[in-house]
C-alpha cells in the first residue's frame, strides 16, 4: 500500500469520509420533489388492469347479463361468493341468479370469476375505498354489486378489455347464447343466426 | 470453527477464582428470553427462545407455525388452477416468483411446453420481481442493523416496480399473473416502456444505496464476520440462493438447470467467500445489476407470438370464443368446475427465487385436484440453520441473521 | 360387463373365443362385442349404452376395429363371434370417436351456463376427452321446451337422440310413455303421441339422461352439481329400501338422485336383479316434505287449550313429571306407546326398551300392526322365518309369480320392476288376483279379475285345485301324510262351483294356475295389502301356505311366500320388538327364556306377559280409561283410523298424550306435548326392508329448527324416568342390538334361513286346519250393490307424502270417488257428478270420477286423504288373533243426487 492511499484511508477513517459521502446523496435529495401525495386529498391513478371491487354488470338494455350459472362460485379460490340461482317467474324458462354474494371480506381479487363468467357479468372496478364499521356491510348482495356495476360500467369494461375478456368490437360481443324457449308461449325471439 | 473460538471470550463467574472467595458466590444460570413473536425485526410472527449467557447466544429455538394457514392443505381442495392465488401469500413480497415457481411445477406435472414470447415474459416479471425482493430485503435488512435511509429509498424504487405490476395484472403485491401454461396478460407497449425507463433509472440507485452501506463503519461492523457458515455447513443444511452463494458455493438453478428464457440470456452469478452477512449482502447487490442486464436482454430478444399454450385440456380458451362456441364454453366449464386431468405421478420442481430454492413436490393421482402438495420453502429451510450460525454471537445479532436470510412467515409457516 | 343374462339362468351358454387387442378373450357366444369388450376391463366410450338394456347404437362412440374391415364397427350392435380380431386403440378409433362427438356438438345449444346437467353431462365430458376444439359449422337447433308434464321438461334443442330414456322406460320399467318423432326437421324425444307426458313418474329417463335434455321441474335452475352434497341414504317411503343419493345445498334438499345413471352404465347386467338402481316417483320427487315449511321447529306444550311453543327443557320437565305423576298415581299400565314404522331400528329398539323398561308396560305397538304382523305371525307360526321368505333376486328369477292382492306397481314400484324383469328377461309367467285393473295385470301372461274381497275363497280354490288335479309335491306331503289327509278333508267341504260363483273365477282357471305354480322350478306367491289388509288375513297367509307346502315350494331356494310392505321399516319394527307378542329379533314376549335375556341385559324386570295390549286394544283401554297416558311416536291413529274406532274418544279422554312427530299432524293436534322429531334425512340408523335387509340411512342435513332424532328425544325422556342411558349417538344404540341380536345387521344382506316346517305340521296342524278352508256365505246385499275399496296411490305413501308438495301436484287429492266408466254410465252419472254414498256406517256427497284402473262393480277412494272423510264410512274387523284392524273394503251404494 502507497503511502497516499494509506494517509487517504487514515484521512478518510478520521474525518468520517464516508458519512460525508453518504450525506451527499442525501442533501441531493432535499432539491427533489416529494414522492409521497397526500392521500384522501389527491388519489393515484389507477390503472386499468387493477382489480379492486367487483361489480354485476346489465347489458345496454338494461338486462342482468348473469345468469346464475354458478361458475364464479366453483372458480372462487376462497369460496366467498355464493350464487342462489332459480327460474325467472316473470320469464318463463330463463335463469337467473335469484341472489348473490360476495363476502368481500374473504374475497382475495384474483379476478377468477371474471375470468370465469361465460357472459361477462361481473367486472372488477377501481373501487378500493369501501372500509366501514360495520363487518355485516361487507357481504355484499346483489343489489349492491349491481349499484357497483352501475356506478363504475366504465371501470368495469375497462377492466374487461384490459384484461382481454371482451373485445371492443361489435361482434365479438354479439352473445349467441339464448334461452330455452316454452312449447307453450314464445318468451324470446330467435337469435339472428338461426331465424 | 468460528463460534468456538468466540466461546473462549465468554465471561465466566469462576468459583475457584481467588476473588470469589471474597466476593458472595454469584448465582449463574442460563436466561431464556423469548424473542417474538410481535418483535419488529423478526419479520412477522417468528419466536425465538434464546438461551443466553450474558448477552451470548448459547442456543435458540426457532418456535414457528403463528402464521400456519395450512395452505399446502388448501391445495388438495382446489384445483390446480385455483392454488395459483394460494401462491401469492406464501412470500407475499415476492409473489409473482411463487406463482412461477408453482406454474412451472405444475408443468412439469403436465408435460407442457410453454411459448417462447410466454417464456420470456415471466423471466421478465421474474427478475423484475428479484429486483423488488432484493430491494425489499435490503430496506429491512439495513433497518434491522439501523440505516434507515437506505429503507426509504429502495422503497421508493420499488413503489415503481409495483405500480407497474398494478398495471401489468392489476394488484400490486397479490399478483396471480403467472398461468399454467403461459401467462395472463401480455405487456402492453406502454409498460415495456415504463420498464426501459426504469432499466435506466435503476442502476445508478444502486450506486445510491451502496453509498449508505459500502464504507459505512457500523454496516460493516455489523455484517462482516457475523453469522459465518461454512461451504459444508451450508450444502449440508440446505441452504440455498444468496445464503448459499455467500459461503462459496456456486449453485443457482437457473444456471444449474435452466429454465424458461435464462439459458438464452448471458448474466453471472455472484459467488462469495466468507460466508457471513456482509457477502451475502454483496452477492444481492450484484444481483440487483445482473437481473437489470436479464432484464434487457429478454426485452431485446423477445418475439411477438402466443403468451398461452395451446393445449385446449389445460389451458382456458380466449374469451371471445367463449361466447360463441360450444367447445371452448365446455373448455371453460369443464376446467373451472373440474380442472384438468394431470395424470398420476409425482414431480419435484425447484425454481431460484431470490430468497433461494423455491421447490413444489406435486403428488398426483390422476383427476383435477393434486393428492399432496409440499412446498420446498427456502425461509422454512433456513430457519433450521439459525441454531447454528447464531451460537455464541450477541443478542443484537440475532436480528441481523433473521435478516439475513430474507425470510417472510407466510411462506416459513405456510 | 353388462352380458344379457340368458333367458333360463340354470343353462350355460356356449363359449366362443375371440381375440381383442392382441388377448384372447373368452366370452359366450351372441353377445354384444362392446360387452365383451367392457368385460375385459376397457372402458370404450359410448354415450347411448347402458347396461340395463339392450345396445342402441345410436350415437357412433363405441367405434372398434375389426380384422378385415374397413371402416371402424359399433361394437354395441355387433354380436361377438369366434375368431373375431379386435383393436380398441389408436388414433385413427380416436380421431373416430372425435368426429362422432363433433357430429352431436355441431347442433347442440350453446347453454352449459343454464342447463341443469352442466358439470354432469357425458357430452361435455366426452367433448373435453377428445380435445374437440373448433367445429367447422355449427348449426343450433331452436325447439321450444316442453314444459307441459307436471314433472320433466324436455329440451330437444339438448337431446342427442341416444334413446337412453325411450330405452329405459320400455325395457326396464315397461311403461313406454316415450318416442321419438321427427319433428321441425330433428328427431325429438317426445312423450306418446307428442300429449303432455303422463306416466309413472318415476324419473329413470331424468336419471339415464347424458345431457339436460330431460330435467326436473322440482329443482329445475337451482343448482349446480359442484354445489351440492350427496349423501347415500335409504328411502323412507316404501319397504323396498331403494338406496338413493340425497343431494342437499346448505339447508335444503335439491334433487335425489340413485344408483341409476348415465355415469354407471357399465355393470353386469345379471346384477340388476338385485335392482336396476332406480327410484319410483315418490322417493325421485317426493323429497321436499324433508324442507317442508310445515315441520315443526319447537316443542309445543297445550296451556289452557292452546298448543304454545316453549323451549325443550320446559316441554320435557313438564312431560316428564306428569309421565312420572301417572306412573305414580295409577301405575304402569297406564301408560302406552304408538309408533311409526317409518323410524329407524334402533328407534325402534329404543322404543321397546323406553315402554318396556322406563315406563314399565308393555303396551305398546307399531304401524306394522296395520297388516304386516298378520304376515309375520302366520310365517312365523308355518315356516319359522319372520318375514318375507324371497328377496328381489328371487322375484326376478322366477319362472311363475302369483301377486294375489297386491297392486304393486304402487305399492311397491320397484319390486315391480323385479317382476317386469322376471316377464321380460327371463320370460316368467305372471299371475295376478285383484279385484281392481291393476298395472301388473297388463302385462301378466295370466291377468285375473276376481270379485272384491274374495281373496280367501280364490286361494281355497287354488288349494283344493292342486289337489284336486295331483300336482302336489310327493316328497313335500309325504313327509305329513296326517297333515296332508287333514288339509285334504278340509278342501273336501268346499265345493267347487260355490267357489267359482263367489270369486268370478272358472274352475279351469284355478286348475291352469295350480298346474302353473306347481309344475314352474321356481314359483313366488306374492301377497300384500289385499291379503293382509283385510278379514281373515291371518288365516288366508296360512292358506297360502299349505298351498306352497303340497306343492314343495316352501323350503326350496327361489320359492316361497312373500309379502312386500308399505311403511319402510314395518319389518324392523317387528325384528325389533315394537310389539306386545315380540321381544327383539321376534322373541316371544311369553317365551320364559327369552324375557330372561333381556331382562338381564337391560337390567330390569319387564312387565308381565298378560299385559300387553296391541293397537285396537290400547285405542280400546284409552276410551275405557284404564290407559292415562299415551306416547305417540310419528303414528296418526286419527287420520288413519276410521270413525267408528272412536280414536278421538279415547284420545280426548286421556290424561297425557304425548305426540313426537316432525308434523303437526291431526293426533298432534289433540296432545298435550308435542315434541318436534327430525326426519330420516337428520339422522343416522338402520331400515330393514321386506327382504330383511339392514340398510342405512344417514344424516343429510342438520336437523331443522329445534328438533331433534328420536333417539335422542328417547334417550333424554328415559334417563329424566331414571334409567341411566348413555346413548350418544345411534351408533351406540346399534352397538348395543349388535350384542343383543347377532348378525342381525348381517352387511346389508338378508338372512337367508331354510324353512322349517316339521313342527308346524305335526303338532295341532291336522285339527285346527279345519277351520280354515270353510266356505264364507256370499255377501250379497241388494241395497249396497258396490264395494268400496281404499288403498294406496302410486304418488304417495301414508300420510307422509301429503307434506310434499311435489308429490300433491303431481297427484293431488281430487276428492272425488274414482268408478269405472261402465259404471259411471249405468247409472248415468258424468265426470265430476255428485252422488251419494252411502254405507253402514253413515253417508256422505261425493263427486266422481272415471278411472280406467277401477273394476266394474267397485269404488275406490285413495287412503292418503282424509277430505272428503270417506274413510269414516267404513266397519273395522280385527282379527282375532292377531289383533290387525282391517278397514279397507265396504259394501256402499252410490246415488246420484
Amino acid at each position: 500500500m502507497s503511502i497516499t492511499a494509506l494517509t487517504k484511508k487514515i484521512l478518510h477513517a478520521a474525518l468520517f469520509y464516508e458519512i460525508w459521502d453518504a450525506m451527499k446523496v442525501t442533501f441531493r435529495h432535499m432539491l427533489h420533489r416529494p414522492m409521497t401525495f397526500q392521500y384522501p386529498r389527491e388519489h393515484r391513478t389507477i390503472p386499468d388492469a387493477h382489480r379492486g371491487a367487483l361489480g354485476l354488470l346489465r347489458y345496454d338494455d338494461g338486462r342482468e347479463r348473469c345468469v346464475g350459472c354458478d361458475l364464479c362460485e366453483v372458480a372462487c379460490p376462497s369460496h366467498c361468493i355464493k350464487v342462489i340461482s332459480a327460474e325467472d317467474a316473470t320469464r318463463p324458462l330463463q335463469r337467473y341468479a335469484s341472489e348473490f354474494y360476495i363476502d368481500i371480506t374473504k374475497c382475495v381479487f384474483c379476478g377468477y370469476c371474471v375470468e370465469a363468467c361465460p357472459v361477462n357479468a361481473l367486472a372488477m372496478t377501481k373501487m378500493y375505498e369501501y372500509s366501514t364499521h360495520d363487518k355485516r356491510s361487507l357481504l355484499f348482495d346483489k343489489n349492491r354489486l349491481y349499484d357497483i356495476g352501475e356506478r363504475h360500467l366504465d371501470d368495469g369494461k375497462k377492466y374487461l378489455y384490459a384484461h382481454n375478456q371482451e373485445k371492443n368490437l361489435e361482434e365479438s360481443r354479439e352473445y349467441r347464447y339464448y334461452f330455452p324457449q316454452s312449447v307453450a308461449k314464445a318468451t324470446q325471439t330467435p337469435p339472428k343466426h338461426l331465424s | 470453527m468460528a463460534f468456538e473460538d468466540q466461546r473462549t471470550t465468554v465471561y465466566k463467574v469462576n468459583p475457584e477464582h481467588p476473588e470469589s472467595e471474597t466476593l458472595p458466590t454469584l448465582r449463574t444460570e442460563e436466561l431464556l428470553l423469548n424473542m417474538g413473536p410481535q418483535h419488529p425485526s423478526t419479520h412477522g410472527v417468528l419466536k425465538v427462545i434464546l438461551e443466553l449467557e450474558g448477552e451470548r447466544l448459547v442456543k435458540s429455538t426457532p418456535v414457528m407455525g403463528y402464521l400456519h394457514r395450512g395452505v399446502e392443505k388448501l391445495a388438495e381442495d382446489g384445483t390446480y388452477h385455483q392454488f395459483i392465488p394460494h401462491t401469492d401469500r406464501l412470500d407475499y413480497v415476492c409473489a409473482m416468483y411463487n406463482n412461477f415457481a408453482y406454474c412451472r411445477a405444475v408443468e412439469k406435472l403436465l408435460n407442457l411446453q410453454v411459448p417462447e414470447r410466454a417464456e420470456y415474459l415471466r423471466t421478465i416479471v421474474a427478475e423484475v420481481q428479484r429486483i423488488i425482493g432484493h430491494q425489499f430485503w435490503l430496506s429491512a435488512q439495513a433497518l434491522d442493523i439501523g440505516a434507515m435511509t437506505v429503507f426509504f429509498y429502495c422503497f421508493r424504487d420499488r413503489e415503481i416496480l409495483l405500480d407497474w405490476f398494478d398495471e401489468l395484472c392489476g394488484a400490486r403485491l397479490t399478483t396471480s399473473w403467472y398461468r399454467i401454461g403461459g401467462v395472463e396478460r401480455d405487456l402492453t407497449p406502454t409498460l415495456i416502456d415504463k420498464l426501459k425507463q426504469f432499466l435506466d433509472y435503476f442502476p445508478p440507485k444502486i450506486d445510491e444505496y451502496q453509498v449508505f452501506l459500502e464504507k459505512n463503519r457500523i454496516w460493516l461492523g455489523r455484517t462482516k464476520g457475523v453469522a459465518v457458515i461454512s461451504a459444508e455447513d451450508a450444502v449440508s443444511f440446505g441452504l440455498s440462493g444468496p445464503v448459499l452463494r455467500g459461503s462459496g458455493v456456486d449453485y443457482d438453478l437457473r444456471k444449474y438447470e435452466p429454465y424458461s428464457a435464462y439459458p438464452k440470456c448471458e448474466f453471472s452469478v455472484p459467488v462469495g467467500k466468507n460466508g457471513d452477512t456482509y457477502d451475502r449482502y454483496w452477492i444481492r447487490v450484484m444481483e440487483l445489476y445482473e437481473s437489470v442486464k436479464i432484464i434487457r436482454q429478454c426485452l431485446e430478444q423477445m418475439q411477438d407470438g402466443p403468451i398461452m399454450a395451446d393445449a385446449p385440456s389445460v389451458t382456458l380458451p380466449p374469451k371471445e370464443r367463449v361466447f360463441t362456441n360450444l367447445e371452448a364454453m365446455i373448455q371453460q366449464f369443464k376446467l373451472f368446475s373440474q380442472g384438468f386431468d394431470a395424470p398420476p405421478g409425482e414431480i419435484y420442481c425447484g425454481t431460484e427465487a431470490h430468497k433461494g430454492e423455491l421447490g413444489f413436490h406435486i403428488v398426483s393421482t390422476g383427476g383435477g385436484k393434486p393428492y399432496r402438495l409440499k412446498i420446498r420453502a427456502p425461509s422454512f429451510i433456513h430457519m433450521g440453520a439459525f441454531d447454528h450460525m447464531a451460537r455464541g454471537y450477541m443478542i443484537s445479532d440475532a436480528c441481523t441473521i433473521f435478516g439475513t436470510y430474507d425470510i417472510v412467515m407466510g411462506e416459513c409457516d405456510r | 360387463m353388462g352380458l344379457k343374462p340368458a333367458t333360463n339362468p340354470d343353462v350355460e351358454a356356449t363359449s366362443i373365443e375371440l381375440s381383442i387387442d392382441g388377448k384372447t378373450v373368452t366370452a359366450k357366444d351372441g353377445v354384444s362385442l362392446y360387452d365383451v369388450i367392457s368385460m375385459t376391463g376397457k372402458i370404450i366410450p359410448a354415450m347411448c349404452y347402458h347396461y340395463t338394456f339392450d345396445p342402441f347404437g345410436s350415437c357412433g362412440m363405441c367405434l372398434v376395429m375389426q380384422e378385415g374391415k374397413k371402416a371402424p364397427v359399433r361394437s354395441c350392435t355387433a354380436k361377438a363371434a369366434a375368431g373375431m380380431v379386435i383393436r380398441t386403440e389408436g388414433e385413427d378409433l380416436f380421431l373416430a370417436r372425435k368426429k362422432a362427438v363433433e357430429k352431436h356438438l355441431s347442433v347442440h345449444p350453446l347453454d352449459c351456463p343454464v342447463c341443469d346437467a352442466d358439470g354432469h353431462c357425458e357430452l361435455q365430458d366426452m367433448a373435453f376427452q377428445h380435445g374437440v376444439t373448433n367445429l367447422a359449422n355449427a348449426k343450433q337447433k331452436f325447439i321450444p321446451e316442453d314444459t307441459r308434464s307436471p314433472v320433466l321438461d324436455f329440451n330437444m334443442n339438448r337431446c342427442i337422440a341416444c334413446a337412453e330414456c325411450i330405452n329405459v322406460c320400455k325395457d326396464v320399467l315397461m311403461i313406454d310413455a316415450l318416442q321419438f318423432m321427427k319433428k321441425g326437421g330433428f328427431n325429438q324425444v317426445v312423450p306418446k303421441g307428442d300429449l303432455p307426458l303422463n306416466c309413472e313418474f318415476c324419473g329413470d329417463c331424468l336419471a339415464v339422461c347424458p345431457v339436460g335434455a330431460i330435467t326436473n321441474k322440482f329443482s329445475k335452475y337451482l343448482y349446480k352439481p359442484w354445489q351440492m352434497k350427496k349423501t347415500t341414504t335409504t328411502c323412507n317411503y316404501c319397504g323396498d329400501g331403494c338406496q338413493m343419493y340425497l343431494e342437499t345445498k346448505d339447508e335444503e334438499v335439491v334433487r335425489v338422485t340413485s344408483p341409476l345413471s348415465w355415469k354407471n352404465k357399465w355393470g353386469d347386467r345379471s346384477d340388476t336383479a338385485k335392482g336396476h338402481g332406480g327410484l319410483c316417483v315418490r322417493g325421485r320427487f317426493g323429497f321436499e316434505s324433508l324442507d317442508s315449511q310445515s315441520r315443526l321447529v319447537n316443542p309445543l306444550v297445550r296451556e289452557s287449550g292452546r298448543l304454545v311453543e316453549k323451549p325443550w327443557l320446559e316441554a320435557m320437565n313438564g312431560l316428564v313429571d306428569r309421565f312420572v305423576a301417572i306412573k305414580e298415581k295409577y301405575g304402569p299400565d297406564a301408560i302406552a306407546g304408538l309408533v311409526t314404522a317409518r323410524c329407524t331400528n334402533e328407534e325402534l329398539y329404543l322404543f321397546q326398551k323406553l315402554m318396556r323398561t322406563a315406563f314399565g308396560t308393555n303396551q305398546l305397538d307399531s304401524s306394522a300392526r296395520y297388516g304386516h304382523m298378520n304376515f309375520v305371525l302366520a310365517s312365523k307360526h308355518a315356516i319359522g322365518l319372520g318375514r318375507a321368505s324371497n328377496d328381489w333376486e328371487d322375484l326376478t328369477k322366477a319362472k311363475a309369480i302369483i301377486v294375489i292382492g297386491s297392486n304393486i306397481t304402487e305399492t311397491n314400484p320397484l319390486t315391480a320392476v323385479r317382476i317386469k324383469e322376471a316377464v321380460r328377461v327371463y320370460r316368467a309367467q305372471v299371475v295376478t288376483f285383484d279385484s281392481a285393473i291393476t298395472n301388473m295385470s297388463k302385462l301378466a301372461s295370466h291377468p285375473l279379475l276376481i270379485k272384491p274381497g274374495t281373496e280367501g275363497a280364490v286361494i281355497d280354490g287354488l288349494v283344493k285345485a292342486a289337489i284336486d288335479l295331483d300336482v302336489v309335491d310327493e316328497a313335500a306331503v309325504g313327509q305329513h301324510p296326517q297333515a296332508f289327509a287333514a288339509l285334504k278333508k278340509a278342501v273336501a267341504s268346499l265345493s267347487m262351483e260355490q267357489l267359482t260363483a263367489q270369486t268370478g273365477l272358472s274352475s279351469e282357471v284355478f286348475g291352469e294356475i295350480a298346474r302353473l305354480f306347481a309344475e314352474s322350478p321356481r314359483s313366488i306367491i306374492l301377497c300384500a295389502e289385499g291379503i293382509v289388509r283385510r278379514t281373515n288375513g291371518y288365516q288366508n297367509v296360512l292358506k297360502l301356505m299349505d298351498l306352497a307346502w303340497i306343492t314343495g315350494k316352501l323350503g326350496r331356494p327361489g320359492c316361497g311366500v312373500s309379502t312386500v310392505t308399505e311403511e319402510p321399516n314395518e319389518q324392523g319394527a317387528v325384528d325389533m320388538g315394537a310389539a306386545s307378542e315380540f321381544l327383539p329379533g321376534q322373541g316371544r314376549y311369553g317365551d320364559p327364556e327369552v324375557r330372561d335375556r333381556f331382562a338381564k341385559a337391560w337390567g330390569t324386570v319387564l312387565p308381565s306377559p298378560s299385559s300387553g295390549a296391541h293397537l285396537v286394544e290400547i285405542l280400546k283401554r284409552c276410551r275405557t280409561g284404564e290407559i292415562k297416558a299415551l306416547y305417540i311416536l310419528g303414528e296418526n291413529p286419527l287420520a288413519t283410523l276410521p270413525a267408528s274406532m272412536e280414536v278421538r274418544a279415547g284420545l280426548e279422554r286421556l290424561e297425557l298424550l304425548a305426540v313426537q312427530d316432525p308434523f303437526l299432524t291431526d293426533t298432534a293436534k289433540l296432545a298435550h306435548f308435542v315434541l318436534p322429531a327430525c326426519t330420516y334425512a337428520e339422522k343416522d340408523g338402520t331400515f330393514t326392508n321386506f327382504e330383511g335387509r339392514v340398510l342405512r340411512v344417514r344424516q343429510a342435513m342438520d336437523p331443522r329448527g329445534e328438533s331433534l332424532p328420536d333417539w335422542h328425544i328417547m334417550t333424554a325422556l328415559a334417563n329424566a324416568m331414571g334409567c341411566q342411558w348413555d346413548y350418544q349417538s345411534a351408533n351406540d344404540i346399534q352397538s348395543e342390538i349388535m350384542k343383543l341380536l347377532p348378525g342381525y345387521y348381517n352387511l346389508g344382506q338378508p338372512r337367508k334361513t331354510a324353512a322349517t316346517l316339521d313342527t308346524y305340521l305335526s303338532k295341532g296342524y291336522a285339527t285346527k286346519v279345519g277351520e280354515r278352508y270353510q266356505s264364507t256365505p256370499e255377501i250379497h246385499t241388494p241395497t249396497r250393490p258396490f264395494a268400496l275399496l281404499m288403498g294406496q296411490l302410486l304418488m304417495h305413501s301414508g300420510k307422509l307424502s301429503v307434506q310434499a308438495p311435489g308429490l300433491i301436484t303431481i297427484a293431488p287429492n281430487t276428492a272425488k270417488l274414482r268408478m269405472n266408466t261402465r259404471d259411471l254410465e249405468h247409472l248415468g252419472l258424468h265426470e265430476s257428478a255428485k252422488v251419494r254414498l252411502t254405507s253402514d256406517r253413515g253417508s256422505l256427497q261425493i263427486a266422481v270420477q272415471a278411472d280406467q284402473s277401477v273394476a266394474p262393480g267397485t269404488c275406490f277412494f285413495p287412503e292418503h286423504f282424509n277430505e272428503p272423510p270417506v274413510k269414516d264410512l267404513m266397519t273395522v274387523t280385527v282379527d282375532p288373533t292377531t289383533g290387525v284392524p282391517s278397514f279397507k273394503q265396504m259394501w256402499v251404494n252410490v246415488e246420484p243426487v
